[in-house]
């Protein structure tokens, strides 16, 4: 089930399509103009009339784009979300309204989870206080007319096609292409026999780690207000050769009829299964179980991708996914720490065993043992089209050359479109599940996902989550520091990357974040402060003297500190700079401070939050979780922080501004004086404008993706800069793209490291008696 | 002979008052330069200050609408 995934069809690849399908709005001409129409333009709905009973009723549906608003204190609020997710997209979700989007993809999923057309009309016209208008009523006809209505199943080894609906099947058929590809049993047999078999159920699918008094209402509670997925009368279906059936699903996306694929992993014989299940103390949560029987709502396993914030244990829906499919499983991630975090997770939370999964990075390549098993590895190891090695070589061979039950796509927004059409089209596997915190992208790719996975099955609501206690409250406030006169001049005459040292530099941000922290360490919080200059890191942690790790600190230092951090009562805050974002196992914390971030970045944002969010003492009664970014008023920084927190707004979280620290005036804080502040000033001035620079910090790994750079190399880097160095690089990059640069040298006679040396003859070296006794005196 | 400038007071916050000296480097309209937060300018160029002041500030301030419309999708 591979390459045929590449061609897309067309009405799934822009977003204009909505836009030619809404924008001709045949609104009725005769408007009823008031006092303030005109402020709303031509979304003046003025003239639509509620129904009599609107009070009721939970939704507002906008004609014109396709929003949906709905009141989320109404008494049917939470059902009227259960339908909402699965038939649109959200765009905002704070705590009294939410917004969500009816968008072609996310009716696609609807359709694909087994909503079928009228119902989606029907409960939406239940819950809508005006009557649904005709142009959403079309674009929903339109949009599921030819979705999901064909499904390409593979069971008892064959491929079926399977459709509810006959007349679709007769219609196929009669395509040349496509009957070509059947299999007729029977000589005598009719050419256009169906086979009628029923319609699958969840019935005798128990996914584990459910409670055992869940399992019984959880089977389709949610869908109360939705259809009953499993009342299909009957399922027609067609087998298809085995070899045809990409030719198959090709030819159908021609004819409009994009199949879905599902994968019946209870009747497959030929894979060979594996014995895995979660441990019996393994628990899942209510969410983790909606999602999962989104993902098995038919007894069979349907591709998609599950939206899941940071620490509300992603990892886990995926290992339980893979003991309920049970076969052989391969968990693509990001880098090489993920991947032996994912090693770690599954031996924790499952009875696999070891000798069953292998890890296969740029120094691990391991095969498992036995007809079936578990590989982890990450997405560059695997989309990687440069020469291998000859171990790498094999163990490709190895992963191509096997069918796959179920690939699991770890954080799936980070990879580029074009490494993941690689990775999905050269495995064959059955079933393709995508885990990710963030469904946003700087760029927008996000779409080509929709397309290449599958659509997504479930986005949990962060605040829900939250109030539930499964993530943590997190107070969420941007502190903003007013930069000094003398800093602000040089800011305005500086070039732009010299700006930046300047306004994470500003004594007034020092003075906030030493103030915030002492405050925190006096109410027993464990505290990160996350930088990503790493010349403001070094300044500030050594100022305050406190323990900091970025890319260069060796990594038995990391572990050192880490410790200290997590058990030592005396060590309560660390600096750290972007390595702390992916590479690290990052401990708890309670607190978080951000003096300094990557430009603009909302997915950067939402993974840090997701450090406190799995704080441990959430449960405490009035537990509170605290994030700041610090902010140098009338600097770019303002504007950064403010999209950066876009994505965080949208998930409920409130951001407080506060523009002056109670008590700040009065605390012994560093920089107080002018001399003080002119001093650092010249220091940072005078600091090499490399220094400014973002990335220097983290060195890329052969297995990591660009942005998600792990930094073990630096271990194994030489102490002098001047020592050959190799490194991996493409020619596009080499010849300038990626902001490489190239820099000459030339070594003069006079140079400084000559005169070094010469001075170090003079000076004879002394003892080390003479050196304690002499230099302690002095 | 007398010369005779009218002028305005400005009071503003020290962040801004850096603002305006590094616009005075351009055009020169400040008379005197009274303390952190008080300048003395010429009163014909009031208006022109206050314009690429707004606009200035405004560079550092993220509008939602600048975001293209479906990068969620």
């Amino acid at each position: 089930m591979s390459s045929s995934k590449d061609t897309i069809p067309s009405y799934m690849r822009t977003d204009s399509y909505l836009q030619t399908t809404l924008f001709n709005p045949s609104v009725p001409a005769a408007k009823a103009k008031d006092g303030i129409s005109f402020i709303f333009g031509a979304e003046d709905f003025s003239h639509i009339s509620l129904k009599p009973d609107h009070e009721s009723r939970p939704l507002w549906i906008s004609p014109v784009t396709g929003h949906i608003t709905l009141e989320a204190f109404s008494p049917i609020a939470e059902q009227a979300q259960d339908f909402l997710i699965a038939i649109s997209e959200p765009v905002s979700r704070p705590s009294h309204i939410h917004e969500y989007k009816l968008t072609p993809y996310s009716l696609y999923a609807a359709v694909s989870v087994g909503l079928e057309t009228e119902d989606i009309i029907e409960v939406l016209n239940r819950l809508s206080k005006i009557q649904i208008p005709e142009q959403i009523v079309n674009l929903i006809r339109q949009c599921t007319f030819s979705y999901g209505k064909v499904k390409l199943v593979l069971k008892h080894n064959r491929y079926f096609v399977e459709s509810s609906h006959p007349e679709t099947l007769q219609k196929l058929l009669q395509d040349d292409i496509i009957a070509a590809a059947r299999i007729i049993n029977d000589e005598s047999q009719d050419k256009y026999f169906l086979m009628k078999n029923k319609a699958p159920t969840a019935k005798d699918l128990v996914i584990p780690g459910k409670k055992i008094e869940d399992s019984l209402k959880s089977s389709d509670s949610m869908d109360i207000d939705t259809v009953d997925k499993n009342a299909l009368p009957s399922s027609l279906s067609d087998a298809s050769a085995e070899n045809k059936n990409d030719e198959v699903k090709k030819r159908c996306n021609e004819l409009d009829y994009p199949m879905l694929e599902e994968y019946d992993f209870r009747n497959d014989t030929t894979l060979a299964s594996l014995d895995i299940d979660l441990r019996p103390i393994t628990v899942i949560r209510p969410y983790q179980e909606k999602c999962l029987s989104k993902m098995f709502g038919n007894g069979r396993a349907r591709s998609g991708i599950i939206v899941l914030p940071c620490g509300a244990g992603k990892t886990l829906v995926g290992i339980t996914a893979a003991c309920t499919i049970k076969k052989s499983c391969l968990v693509l991630c990001t880098s090489a720490v993920s991947v032996m975090q994912w090693k770690q997770q599954f031996l924790q939370w499952s009875n696999i065993r070891e000798n069953q999964i292998a890890v296969f990075t740029s120094d691990q390549k391991e095969k498992f043992m036995g007809q079936s098993g578990i590989v982890i590895s990450t997405y560059s190891m695997v989309a990687n089209t440069r020469n291998r090695s000859y171990e790498a070589t094999k163990m490709m061979d190895f992963i191509k050359g096997r069918e796959w039950g179920f690939i699991l796509l770890d954080e799936v927004h980070v990879v580029p479109a074009a490494m993941f059409r690689r990775v999905v089209t050269t495995i064959a596997a059955h079933t393709k599940l995508g885990l990710t915190a963030t469904l946003v992208r700087e760029d927008d790719k996000i779409s080509d996902l929709n397309f290449l996975i599958g659509p997504k099955l479930y986005e949990a609501n962060w605040m829900d989550l939250a109030s539930k206690g499964h993530i943590a409250n997190v107070q969420c406030a941007e502190v903003w520091c007013p930069m000094t006169p003398e800093f602000y001049r040089e800011y305005l005459r500086e070039a732009s990357r010299k700006q930046l040292l300047l306004y994470v530099m500003n004594p007034r941000k020092f003075q906030v974040c030493q103030y915030l922290i002492r405050y925190h360490e006096e109410r027993g919080d464990k505290i990160i402060v996350f930088s990503d200059n790493v010349y403001a890191l070094e300044q500030y942690a050594i100022k305050m003297g406190v323990p900091f790790i970025h890319g260069k600190t060796a990594s038995q230092e990391r572990m050192r500190i880490l410790q200290n951090f997590q058990h030592n009562p005396a060590v309560n805050t660390i600096f750290l700079s972007k390595v702390g974002d992916t590479s690290i196992d990052l401990p708890e914390a309670t607190c978080l401070i951000q003096i300094s971030s990557h430009y603009g970045s909302r997915r950067q944002e939402a993974q840090r939050l997701g450090r406190i969010l799995r704080a441990k003492r959430r449960n405490d009664e009035g537990f509170n979780a605290f994030f700041y970014s610090l902010v140098s008023t009338d600097t770019q920084e303002m504007y950064y922080s403010t999209k950066r927190q876009q994505f965080l707004i949208d998930q409920g979280y409130a951001f407080k501004v506060i523009t002056n620290l109670e008590g700040i005036d009065q605390a012994d804080l560093a920089y107080k004086t002018k001399e003080e502040q002119l001093e650092l000033l010249n220091s940072v001035l005078i600091a090499n404008e490399n220094a400014a620079e973002i990335d220097n910090d983290v060195e890329a790994n052969v297995d990591d993706l660009p942005g998600t750079t792990t930094s073990r190399n630096f271990s194994r880097l030489p102490p002098f800069g001047n020592r050959v160095k190799r490194n991996v690089g493409s020619m596009r990059s080499l010849s300038g793209a990626d902001h490489m640069a190239y820099k000459e040298y030339v070594r003069q006679a006079g140079s400084k490291k000559i005169k070094d040396k010469k001075d170090k003859k003079d000076k004879p070296e002394h003892h080390a008696f003479f050196k304690k006794h002499y230099y302690a005196k002095k | 002979m007398v010369k005779v400038i009218k002028g305005v007071l400005l009071q503003c916050d020290p962040t801004v008052k850096q603002v305006i000296l590094n616009l005075d480097e351009r055009d020169h309209f400040i008379i005197e330069d009274l303390d952190e937060t008080h300048v003395f300018v010429e009163a014909s160029c009031v208006e022109k200050v206050k314009k690429s002041l707004e606009d200035l500030l405004e560079e550092n301030t993220y509008k939602f609408e600048s975001q293209p419309p479906n990068n969620k999708d």
